[in-house]
């Protein structure tokens, strides 16, 4: 079932004569992981904005062609300390901002707290002042803020940006966990190396539109990798001068080898 | 005293400079002035007192230069309550027991939260200003010497200041509404601050000293 559809949504910034996002299709089931990639400006953040109901509602501008939301979207924002409310003594209290906020009754709130601060690891800070913690920590605290919401449409905007490579790991697991459980993921990344074990499907965006959609796989086609998109191993293999196809991962690349 | 109900700290900050004001001067504005540097100086030296009297200082030079001695002594009074009240509320009160208590009285949570998002706006720009200045120091750029450099200073302090503080506004709109927070909600006090039936009491007599103050004063 699908938990999220655009059609052909272009979107302007307010003030802009270019469209940030140009007639994108785009499909998100319950239980996938879609991962956008592309570079800088290529609109990533905006079609997770557009995609949360952010854009327009929030940030002003013009959207044009249809977006269908069939669950609640929750989006975890690339910097964590501008997501911080700033109104929470603990990191308990921190994650039990969004709930509150929904107006569920206090044993809910309890669970979904302590639940989500349990997928993130965080059971040993729950008592900690959030304006006491690193970067990556404060990163873990505002996923599970989101957790805590319960949305069914997860985004994601570079959620791997201040997180060590063992919390990055642990990210990763849990967006495929919480798939399992059908959660569906839009996810914006520039951690090309994490995307073919995480992702179900990759869309490149190239200057506001959709450029190529497929299998993981499509990081290691040579256009891809010509854009500087490519996983690690298959731009080494590219540069190596290895014939094609390119293995997109080291598991691919050991397969071809033998 | 931080323990105190946030509506009694609000109560407190807010007649102090209202005495101040109705009260004959310079004796009313003598007393609601010593209590509220009083307050203040419970908070301690460094984060209470000092920058109470330091915003109030430039006040009273300016008055010296509008007016005479006595009227000086009695509008810098009452700035005075006013400014020391402030500070010490903004040091006493928690935002988060404030947004708990004004939505247990059945406020909107949104305006709830813009009412405490403004006690938090002055550390918050106090700590990104420090941040910011230390950064500029280690590029070479002094706050000390001659009044060019520290105008130089000044700029190089307050644009990089306000133009990431328009951008975090930004970012915490969004944050915000994508964690619930929005016109019309009904928000779950997980826990609302206690409210004894002495502070109910006090709060409603300083309310009421106000009026029955200003009465005294008009007949």
């Amino acid at each position: 079932m699908k938990s999220l559809t655009l059609e052909h949504a272009s979107f302007w910034y307010p003030a802009t004569e270019a469209p940030a996002l140009r007639d994108v299709s785009l499909e998100v089931a319950q239980g996938e992981i879609v991962a956008l990639v592309g570079a800088l400006g290529a609109g990533a953040s905006t079609l997770l904005l557009v995609a949360a109901d952010l854009a327009p509602r929030v940030t002003g501008g013009r959207l044009t062609g249809a977006v269908a939301r069939r669950d609640r979207g929750g989006i975890v924002l690339p910097t964590p300390w501008t997501q911080a409310s700033g109104m929470a003594f603990t990191v308990w209290d921190e994650v039990a901002f969004g709930p509150a906020n929904l107006g569920w009754p206090a044993h809910e709130i309890t669970r979904q707290v302590d639940r989500a601060l349990e997928q993130l690891e965080l059971v040993p800070l729950a008592s900690r002042d959030p304006a006491t913690l690193s970067g990556g920590e404060l990163q873990r605290v505002i996923i599970a803020a989101i957790l805590a919401m319960d949305p069914g449409l997860l985004l994601f905007d570079e959620p791997a940006t201040e997180l060590d490579a063992a919390g990055a790991q642990m990210v990763w697991r849990l967006m495929r966990r919480l798939a399992g459980e059908g959660k569906a993921i839009l996810l914006a990344t520039s951690a090309l190396d994490a995307v073919p074990d995480v992702a179900d499907r990759v869309v490149w965006l190239e200057d506001g539109a959709v450029r190529a959609v497929g299998a993981p796989d499509l990081l290691a086609d040579v256009a891809v990798c010509e854009a500087g998109l490519g996983t690690s191993v298959a731009t080494v293999w590219r540069a190596s001068g290895l014939p094609g196809p390119y293995p997109p991962t080291v598991a691919h690349a050991v397969r071809r080898w033998r | 005293m931080t323990r105190l109900h946030p509506f009694t700290l609000l109560t407190i900050a807010g007649a102090l400079p209202a005495l101040a004001w109705i009260l004959p001067a310079p004796s009313g504005g003598l007393a609601m002035a010593t209590l509220a540097l009083g307050l203040t100086a419970s908070r301690g030296l460094r984060p209470g007192l000092w920058p109470a009297v330091l915003t109030a200082a430039p006040f009273w030079l300016f008055l010296l230069l509008l007016h005479d001695v006595p009227t000086t002594i009695a509008i810098g009074l009452r700035i005075t309550t006013m400014v020391a009240s402030f500070v010490w509320l903004v040091a006493a009160l928690e935002p988060a027991r404030l947004v708990e208590a004004m939505v247990a009285a059945g406020w909107s949570a949104s305006v709830a939260y813009l009412f405490a998002a403004t006690l938090t706006a002055v550390p918050m720009l106090k700590a990104r200003a420090q941040r910011i200045a230390e950064a500029q120091r280690c590029r070479g750029l002094s706050p000390r010497g001659g009044i060019a450099s520290r105008l130089r200073a000044l700029r190089a302090l307050a644009l990089p200041l306000v133009l990431s503080a328009l951008h975090e506004v930004d970012e915490r709109a969004l944050a915000l509404e994508t964690r619930g927070l929005r016109p019309g909600i009904r928000r779950t006090t997980l826990a609302p601050p206690h409210d004894p039936v002495v502070e109910r009491t006090a709060r409603w007599v300083l309310l009421l000293a106000c009026p029955a103050a200003l009465i005294w004063r008009l007949l």
